[in-house]
């Protein structure tokens, strides 16, 4: 092991050598640099493998030969050799990407780099309160010279307020030093803790000066002007330093001073931080250059840590790795960001869109992002879902719902980014431009090494499971490989994963979980089948589809909370990439990410209120919550789940998403993707059962809400002009359906939904196959752009046929039997309002139901539609696999429902159903699928023979044998009796489907936007406002500290 | 004594940070800050005094015996030497700084550097 005096000397060492050296050994020079910094490097990966394989203690190092307080001391432990390799390898990795501009500027700019590092490590590893004033000063030093290597010419103002604001900071860290040296006697951190500073006379304040001069350098909103103007102008390479080290450097000098001031100030530093959090998050929604977004970003991440370091008080061992977690991912990821926007040219965030010439830079892009916000597998998801729990156990309610609520508006901002990377057009002649550096390349991609790493570390370090451990994610991230390989391999291969996955697993499944997974799996491979149409590599397609396959698999298999939420998370994920993909989706995606996001946060509060510091929470546990936090445990993860079914007033995301998705997506995440909510949902109330608050019954209010969604989703459906976003409206009715069925808590309510599963996966499956497959042969979505197909696609009209007999419930199809089992249902509930809400929905159903089919395949056929072909064929395949199902499922519905009503019995033993024989009996009546099937079919072929008898001598007209008006229509769709189809129904019932959702949540997110661009304007620019802005933060805090200690 | 030196240590503290601030000229904010610092270092010192004792040097006229009587702290004096060094150090980046700003705008008013901003 290397004494950390040379790690400190070494640099320093070398920094002094450089300025001997002559001027035009730049290459010599360059080669010191780099060699210096790639043994400081090393140098602390021995300490830290050292400490992690447990041969090394912390130990304390004194210089001088004189134990503190006569010398300075130096410690050295885990963190602290974690965080100076962190410190260290930015500086290598930057070094190596600043090559040309070092070169260029010579030894003297190397020399500053080398202190720069130099320092941030002295900030670590000393333990002598004046020292580390001397280290802070360095890094002001060596900032002012790093910031000038930028060729922006705004970056030398941005380095001038720093250094004014530094100067007001260096006033405030001398007075408090030198009057807690003189309360205390000692310079030495752990000397003026053990005399506890915070509690002698003028020690309080002395404390407060220190602290409040060092929290200022991890610029706390609203003191912070002056960073994020170095953020946006200086050098990408030493914005990576600056947010990924010396911000690190910083927050681990706030953790070590902590102690002198005693527990009563983590409040304070918890409340910065979370001040901090939700502002710079907040304004970054208004950010359109990429870089002062990322400084809003660190911000805001810094602020996250230091309510990390405010709460360590409830922490406890895992605190360490709670924040930890946090930090390094976003070190990781902001170095990489900064790295990255080094290669391109242009600083408007949509000019990133260049980065689709090359998918690795892409998926680094990606995999930044997804650590910042700390999605699975990386650390900051491990860390929040801790920090969740331990909050939620000590009652930091307040807190726990800030940090979520900053988080959610942090992803919201940062996917929308990504959104506009990828779908939006690269601006023609503006383009940006796109440099190919090798080295520079190499370095981001060192950074995305090291965030897959990091995610690995976590998850082994992790209480619980390494997500990157299970077979489903390794599956998908396995596609990632596969990449160059065309669509039919890597088809071939997902459907085989799926299909083999579910025969390995099924053995184990109880029946509800064989009816989920069936229709995941199994269904999931039939879908896929439409995949082959496409030619081609479809890249991204395989690895997001088979993420959410992954995370709906494990979340069936999940047994606690844990890994519930980590498949829950996963799939959101996977289906978010899928959606996106298609043409009009960004921002149809971006709502549906958010609401999700949003929906898994409230699943996560839910999990950690209910999990009351129990580590590893079973699902089977969520009956044993206490009762005074079970009704809240409730709503928040019913309300979680119900934005995955997108019940009525969380939906707004649902038709966009599914409409604008691709053709086989869509069948995907409307067919497969919305049974993850009722999934959840079903446990929950398996788990939980009925819940009171303030004596109103939890599942009564979600039969109300399943009701509303049956009606208005169907009514909203009726009133579309596309015939996709028709098919994702009916979702949110057939949803509704499903959730009112739950909610009942009866026996046949509960077939009934389950029945619905099976439903809603194969018709709405093959509806959307079938439209979309008209829609791609039409080039339209618009039902009264086409008319008449029954003679050019008879296979996508048989299709669409089945299927709206089917989803509209009349005999004899297999709706007819969810139908049956459904008024057996109601008819033993109590509740009368909500039951004729639900059965005028029926009738709804039938009317866009009917205007699907006639407007696409009856009527007038189209001039230009003339020569188009049935669809694809691999997109028939599915379609009539379908047919076959809902067929066979409507003769013998039995096979899957029979296990499945023995099943339920043992959780609600009244009213099952009997299975003896070819008809099934209810208290009520009986229904006989076979017999319905012969009466229906006799009736209707003998109607069809007598119509064919009696119009056997009919005459045929052309289609155009008539004659036209004068009149050439303004609107010529107006024209088209498929155009607004129901207008009568829209003037009388059109006041129900006012867009007041919509409405809302347009309104909740503009004033987000406005509240942030208003405030963001009180930086100015202007250094001496920002000088101000320090003062009055110095204050506030003050007067706040001392009205709370 | 103390008490003087300490209060103009104070006031000379808040003379340069209302001229740092109420000055526009980055000349006039150097030269404020200057006074800023010898304020600092001024309480830094009289912190540091102990009436009546001597100078912290170790000759014959002081027993090694009773030093710990005899002679003032001389930590904090050693903590003034090194602030005033960086004190040096950030005033000449900051006078670097003012001529780097000079020579792109031509103008010394820290209102005009405001491009960057929001």
């Amino acid at each position: 092991m290397v004494s950390p005096l040379v790690l400190l000397g070494t640099p320093l060492g070398m920094a002094f050598l450089l300025g001997m050296l002559q001027n035009r050994w730049r290459f010599a020079s360059y080669g010191i640099t780099l060699l210096t910094m790639t043994c400081m490097s090393l140098f602390s990966a021995d300490w830290v493998l050292g400490f992690a394989s447990g041969s090394l203690v912390a130990t304390d190092f004194s210089t001088a030969g004189a134990p503190p307080p006569f010398a300075i001391s130096l410690r050295m432990s885990l963190t602290e050799a974690s965080l100076i390799l962190l410190v260290n390898l930015a500086g290598l990795f930057s070094t190596l990407y600043l090559k040309e501009e070092l070169l260029r500027i010579g030894r003297r700019g190397m020399a500053v780099l080398l202190i720069d590092i130099m320092a941030l490590c002295g900030i670590i590893l000393t333990r002598d309160i004046f020292n580390l004033f001397v280290f802070f000063e360095l890094v002001v030093i060596s900032t002012g010279g790093l910031v000038l290597l930028s060729d922006d010419q705004r970056a030398p103002s941005a380095g001038f307020k720093y250094l004014i604001v530094s100067q007001l900071i260096s006033v405030l860290l001398l007075i408090g030093i030198i009057f807690a040296y003189h309360s205390t006697g000692t310079l030495n951190i752990d000397g003026m803790a053990a005399a506890s500073l915070g509690l002698l006379k003028g020690g309080a304040l002395a404390f407060f000066l220190i602290l409040i001069a060092v929290i200022s350098e991890l610029k706390p909103f609203p003191a912070n002007g002056w960073a994020l103007d170095i953020y946006e102008s200086a050098h990408p390479a030493f914005s990576a330093i600056f947010s990924a080290a010396a911000s690190s450097a910083a927050l681990f000098a706030v953790a070590k001073l902590l102690p002198m001031g005693g527990e009563s100030w983590l409040p304070v530093v918890s409340s910065i931080g979370l001040v901090s959090f939700l502002a710079a998050n907040l304004f970054a929604l208004c950010q359109e250059n990429d870089r002062r977004l990322l400084g809003y970003s660190s911000i805001a991440q810094t602020g996250l840590v230091l309510v990390v370091i405010g709460q360590q008080d409830i922490l406890g061992e895992r605190y360490l790795f709670i924040a930890g977690g946090i930090l390094l991912a976003h070190a990781v990821a902001k170095a990489g960001l900064y790295w990255l926007s080094g290669l391109l040219s242009n600083r408007h965030l949509t000019a990133w869109t260049v980065l689709r010439q090359s998918p690795l830079l892409l998926f680094a892009f990606i995999s930044f992002i997804a650590l910042l916000v700390g999605l699975p597998p990386f650390p900051g998801f491990y860390a929040k879902w801790e920090l969740v729990h331990l909050l939620a156990q000590e009652g930091r309610l307040a807190i726990l719902g800030l940090v979520l609520l900053g988080a959610l508006v942090e992803a919201g901002y940062l996917f929308r980014w990504f959104g506009k990377v990828v779908k939006r057009s690269d601006g023609g002649e503006e383009a940006a431009v796109f440099s190919v550096a090798p080295i520079k390349t190499l370095v981001v991609f060192a950074a995305v090494a090291g965030g897959w790493s990091l995610g690995y570390l976590w998850g082994q370090l992790s209480l619980f499971d390494n997500i990157l451990h299970t077979i489903p994610v390794l599956f998908a991230l396995g596609f990632l490989l596969l990449e160059r390989f065309p669509v039919w391999l890597k088809n071939s291969l997902a459907i085989v994963g799926l299909v083999s996955y579910y025969l390995i697993s099924y053995p184990a499944y109880d029946p509800m979980q064989l009816i989920f997974g069936t229709v995941i799996l199994i269904g999931g491979g039939v879908i896929l089948l439409a995949s082959y149409s496409v030619s081609g590599r479809r890249m991204g397609f395989y690895p997001s589809a088979m993420l959410m396959f992954a995370g709906l698999s494990l979340l069936i298999e999940a047994k606690d909370s844990f890994h519930f939420f980590v498949a829950w998370e996963l799939l959101t994920i996977g289906s978010y990439f899928l959606i996106l993909r298609g043409k009009q989706s960004e921002p149809h995606a971006l709502s549906y990410l958010v609401f999700s996001l949003g929906g898994a946060f409230l699943i996560l509060a839910g999990f950690a209120l209910a999990a009351e510091g129990v580590e590893l929470f079973p699902l089977s546990s969520l009956s044993q919550v206490t009762a005074d936090k079970a009704p809240w445990v409730f709503i928040l993860l019913a309300v979680g789940f119900m934005t995955k079914t997108a019940s009525v007033g969380l939906h707004i995301w649902l038709p966009g998403a599914h409409a604008e998705a691709e053709t086989d997506v869509s069948p995907m995440v409307s067919g497969i993707l919305l049974k993850a909510g009722l999934y959840g949902l079903v446990v929950l109330l398996l788990g939980m059962g009925k819940q009171q608050l303030y004596g109103v019954e939890l599942t009564h209010v979600m039969l109300w809400i399943g009701a509303l969604s049956a009606l208005l989703g169907n009514l909203m459906a009726v009133f579309q002009e596309d015939a996709k976003r028709l098919l994702a409206y009916s979702s949110i009715g057939q949803m509704g359906y499903a959730l009112f069925g739950l909610a009942l808590m009866n026996h046949l309510g509960w077939l009934m939904a389950l029945m619905f599963v099976i439903n809603h996966y194969i018709y709405k499956s093959m509806l959307f196959l079938s439209v979309g497959g008209v829609a791609k042969r039409t080039g339209t979505r618009l039902m009264y752009q086409m008319g008449g197909l029954i003679t050019l696609m008879p296979l996508s009209f048989i299709a669409v046929l089945i299927g709206i007999i089917a989803v509209s419930g009349v005999p004899p199809l297999s709706g007819f039997g969810g139908r049956w089992i459904f008024y057996n249902a109601i008819l033993t509930a109590e509740y009368r309002l909500p039951i004729i809400l639900i059965f005028l929905a029926g009738p709804i159903a039938f009317l866009y139901l009917f205007r699907l089919i006639h407007t696409l395949f009856l009527g007038q056929l189209k001039d230009e539609h003339r020569q188009i072909k049935e669809a694809p064929f691999w997109l028939i395949v599915p379609q009539m696999i379908f047919v076959a199902c809902l067929m066979a499922f409507a003769l013998v519905p039995g096979v899957a429902l029979r296990r499945f009503d023995l099943y339920l019995n043992q959780f609600f033993p009244q009213g099952g159903l009997n299975w003896e024989g070819v008809s099934i009996t209810s208290q009520f009546g009986y229904w006989s699928p076979v017999s319905i099937m012969v009466v229906v079919m006799v009736i209707f072929a003998s109607l069809l023979g007598w119509l064919i008898f009696v119009n056997r001598k009919a005459q045929k007209v052309k289609q155009f044998n008539m004659v036209f008006a004068a009149e050439r229509p303004y609107r010529p769709e107006t024209t088209h009796f498929a155009w607004n189809f129901f207008a009568p129904y829209k003037k009388a019932l059109g006041f129900l489907i006012q867009p007041l959702a919509t409405r809302f949540w347009g309104m909740v997110m503009d004033l987000l936007h406005t509240s942030a661009d208003l405030t963001r304007r009180f930086y100015t620019g202007n250094g001496q406002t920002y000088a101000i802005h320090l003062l009055a933060f110095v204050v506030v805090v003050y007067l706040f500290s001392m009205g709370s200690l | 004594m103390v008490l003087i030196v300490m209060s103009t240590g104070f006031l000379l503290i808040l003379m340069g940070l209302y001229g740092s601030l109420t000055n526009r000229n980055i000349l006039r904010m150097i030269v404020s800050f200057t006074v800023t610092n010898t304020g600092v270092n001024l309480v830094l010192i009289s912190v540091g005094y102990m009436p009546g004792r001597t100078a912290p040097i170790l000759d014959e006229t002081v027993a090694v015996s009773e030093v710990a009587q005899r002679i003032i702290d001389p930590v904090p004096q050693a903590l003034v030497l090194t602030a005033i060094v960086i004190g040096v150090g950030v005033t000449a980046l900051m006078l670097a700084y003012a001529y780097r700003l000079y020579e792109t705008k031509g103008t010394l008013d820290i209102s005009q550097f405001t491009e960057l901003k929001w």
